[in-house]
């Protein structure tokens, strides 16, 4: 299992799935009325302002991601580094700007599901970014177990932010992981192999 | 346009460079630029590096054209994620169309050997037999092969594990193994004085991993061989049925095109990978005649099955590799294999899903307590590769039946890890699934289906989709590697595979490619005329 694969996992998503989850999505919100919908997608986030710099993140997703972190790197009073001193939305930013293109319009799309699923899906009313950590845990964790959209999703946004966080140095002391060594012990190169002596005679 | 002069040293008395390779950087070029050669090969991996250094010692002309960039062994960072990022195809982010397989291959200057474990495996002789039975590939004896393969292993060092390289993580599969009965043997590794650093997916940063960037390569190139990197090959030309060189783009780090480059060589050596190798030949719309180039993948889906243990592990220390188990290798008794294996802190990660927040804190707290097991199964070809506009695909979703192979794998995996005194055995899924004990192991996989993103699976191993045989109507090479459609066109990288081997593949594919290299050898009238008899190395 490797870094990458979150971001790798959104070209599962073909725009024919998106096209057809949103459909299914637009029909539950309809029975809450257009109106409230629109309403309720709005977040007060969307008023918060973001970093400058971003290579890749939207100012939706940054807050997505922040989120997320937030709620499944819950780190104060335990032996890990701070979720705040490691630099894990900017990481996340670095690994999605390496994206294809086309692999990162779809997850664009996609995080956009995920974000506004917790509308209609678990009936909360709000976006994902809105909710409280016990309501956001409980779509993480109902969504890992939902349908093929569902996994993809969830897997997705936690594997990113594992990543962008153990990826980091400064969180290896407290799971005792070395992380590179051969510098650190000295290790000298063995350079390139001598040539084959016993070369066999061609026919 | 420019025309280059390559010049060709001649390869009598040559010597290799001590360290580093000389390397013709694609993004110092501009413009057009034209070459000619004997040999054009597509690709510095397995099979391309074989073929390169074989046929340059046989007094050839070869240019070897790598898509990936050259990335000396002194700069790689033993931090996995930043590996992944530089020395991996798509910065390690290749997946198939579901996106529940990530499909692993180097895309550096020595492709996937650079990157690989070094686990070192003939091809076992029950699956040359079936090659022979179903595809016609009566020369692939086990006899024919011994010489290739007793030849490879010399020139990599390869070697049984000694007890040293045995870690902590695969002691414990040693002591599940014999707890119970089943076969378990030290890998054979291609290494020179393994450093124990347990970084072999970065790279080896001391020149210990016998890959091709510190073998075959640089003895390629005291032969004369010209390799250039950050060129892609987007076309095999052809004419009357015959290959004639090849179209390639130069890029820069961004991926720009700086140059256009043209190759003139009446042998092209595709040896690209199973992905990229059929790719090309379906964007030059060359060697397809039985409609079966990109058909046939497969790809060894293999699983991380871990296990909490009652004392620390520290399964990122020692030698990556130790042991495997091989007690269900033949496809009789199940058709596969286990690996005990280290990983890293981000991988630890990814190989199951422990639950969300504190449970997931919980998880890592206890990282050092534990070890895994990678499981290797013997796939059907149910795959395949193809261009989805300007994008590649790459279609493959687990037959049934590999499902269920799958699952035996799981199952035995967990087994071996209770008789090794396992407290928990980590599901490799994204249900969050674990096993207490070996009488729960049934009752939890039977909540698995094989459906896309329920298992979490990685693919090291792509293979098959250019398959040899005898029969032109199904297969697109012929057993001595070249296309049964145009002359001079070769393949020599995994892609000639016609069926999964099981064990890893790049024993298999370096014997190939040097079998391959030879029976070129021998043709070489039929392209170059006789001006080419007799020039070369003779022994």
């Amino acid at each position: 299992m490797t870094s990458n694969e979150p971001t790798a996992l959104l070209q599962a998503m073909t725009r024919r799935r998106f096209l057809r989850w949103l459909l299914y999505s637009a029909a539950a919100a309809s029975t809450c009325g257009v109106v409230a919908f629109a309403w309720m997608k709005r977040s007060p986030l969307d008023q918060v302002a973001v970093p400058v710099g971003q290579q890749s993140l939207s100012a939706a997703e940054y807050h997505l991601f922040r989120r997320a972190a937030a709620v499944l790197l819950p780190t104060e009073g335990r032996v890990f580094a701070p979720l705040a001193q490691i630099p894990v939305l900017e990481n996340i930013d670095s690994m999605l700007a390496l994206l294809a293109p086309a692999v990162r319009d779809e997850l664009s799309i996609g995080l956009a599901l995920f974000d506004h699923g917790a509308l209609v899906s678990g009936w909360h009313g709000k976006r994902f970014v809105d909710l409280n950590n016990a309501q956001a845990l409980d779509y993480f964790d109902r969504w890992a177990t939902g349908n093929t959209i569902q996994r993809t999703l969830a897997t997705v946004v936690k594997k990113m932010v594992y990543v962008a966080y153990w990826r980091d140095a400064n969180t290896w002391p407290a799971i005792e992981f070395d992380g590179p060594v051969s510098d650190r012990w000295g290790l000298a190169s063995l350079g390139n192999a001598p040539l084959p002596t016993d070369q066999e005679k061609r026919s | 346009m420019k025309t280059e002069k390559v010049f060709f040293s001649d390869s009598v008395g040559a010597e290799a460079r001590k360290e580093g390779l000389d390397v013709t950087q694609g993004r110092t070029l501009s413009g057009d630029v034209n070459l000619s050669a004997d040999v054009v090969v597509v690709g510095s991996g397995a099979g391309g590096a074989v073929m390169a250094y074989e046929l340059a010692r046989a007094g050839l002309r070869v240019i070897v054209l790598e898509a990936g960039p050259y990335v000396p062994s002194s700069e790689f960072s033993e931090d996995f994620t930043e590996s992944l990022e530089r020395l991996y195809a798509d910065h390690g982010s290749q997946t198939n169309k579901d996106g529940d397989l990530l499909v692993l291959q180097g895309a550096c200057v020595g492709g996937s050997t650079v990157v690989n474990g070094c686990v070192s495996f003939r091809t076992p002789d029950f699956i040359l037999r079936d090659w022979q039975e179903q595809f016609g590939l009566s020369a692939l004896t086990p006899e024919e092969m011994e010489p290739y393969f007793r030849k490879v292993e010399r020139n990599l060092s390869i070697e049984e594990n000694a007890g040293h390289e045995i870690a902590r993580h695969s002691q414990l599969a040693l002591a599940g193994a014999k707890a119970l009965g089943w076969s378990v043997k030290p890998f054979k590794r291609n290494i020179r004085d393994c450093a124990l650093t347990g970084h072999c997916l970065s790279g080896c940063k001391t020149d210990r991993k016998q890959s091709m960037l510190v073998t075959y390569l640089p003895w390629a190139v005291a032969h004369g061989a010209k390799i250039f990197s950050d060129v892609t090959v987007t076309q095999v030309i052809s004419r009357a049925g015959q290959a004639r060189g090849v179209i390639a783009e130069a890029k820069d780090s961004s991926g720009t095109t700086v140059a256009n480059i043209r190759v003139d060589a009446p042998i092209v050596v595709a040896a690209a990978g199973a992905v990229q190798t059929p790719l090309l030949l379906l964007r030059s719309d060359l060697a397809n005649g039985s409609d079966q180039v990109g058909r046939n993948f497969a790809c060894h889906p293999s699983m991380y099955v871990g296990a909490r243990y009652p004392e620390p592990v520290y399964a990122w220390r020692g030698a990556l590799l130790g042991v495997y188990i091989d007690e269900f290798l033949p496809p009789e008794k199940g058709g596969f294999i286990l690996e005990a294996g280290g990983l890293g802190a981000v991988e630890m990660t990814l190989i199951t899903e422990p639950g969300s927040g504190e449970a997931f804190l919980d998880y890592m707290e206890d990282a050092k307590y534990y070890s895994g097991l990678v499981t290797l199964i013997h796939d059907h070809n149910v795959g395949r590769i193809g261009w989805d506009g300007d994008n590649k695909r790459v279609d493959y979703q687990l037959a049934d039946v590999d499902f269920d192979s799958m699952l035996r794998a799981i199952k035995a995996a967990a087994q071996v890890h209770f008789a090794a005194g396992a407290e928990e055995v980590f599901v490799p899924s994204t249900k969050p699934l674990r096993i207490r004990s070996v009488e729960e192991i049934d009752q939890v996989l039977s909540e698995l289906s094989n459906a896309p993103q329920v298992l979490r699976m990685v693919s090291y191993h792509p293979q098959g989709t250019c398959r040899m045989g005898s029969d032109p109507d199904r297969s697109v090479v012929a057993e001595h590697g070249e296309s049964h459609d145009i002359s001079g066109l070769y393949v020599a990288d995994a892609s000639l595979l016609p069926t999964s081997i099981i064990v890893n593949p790049q024993v298999t594919v370096y014997a190939l490619a040097s079998r391959i290299a030879d029976q070129l050898i021998a043709r070489r009238e039929q392209y170059l005329g006789n001006a080419s008899k007799g020039s070369g190395e003779s022994g």
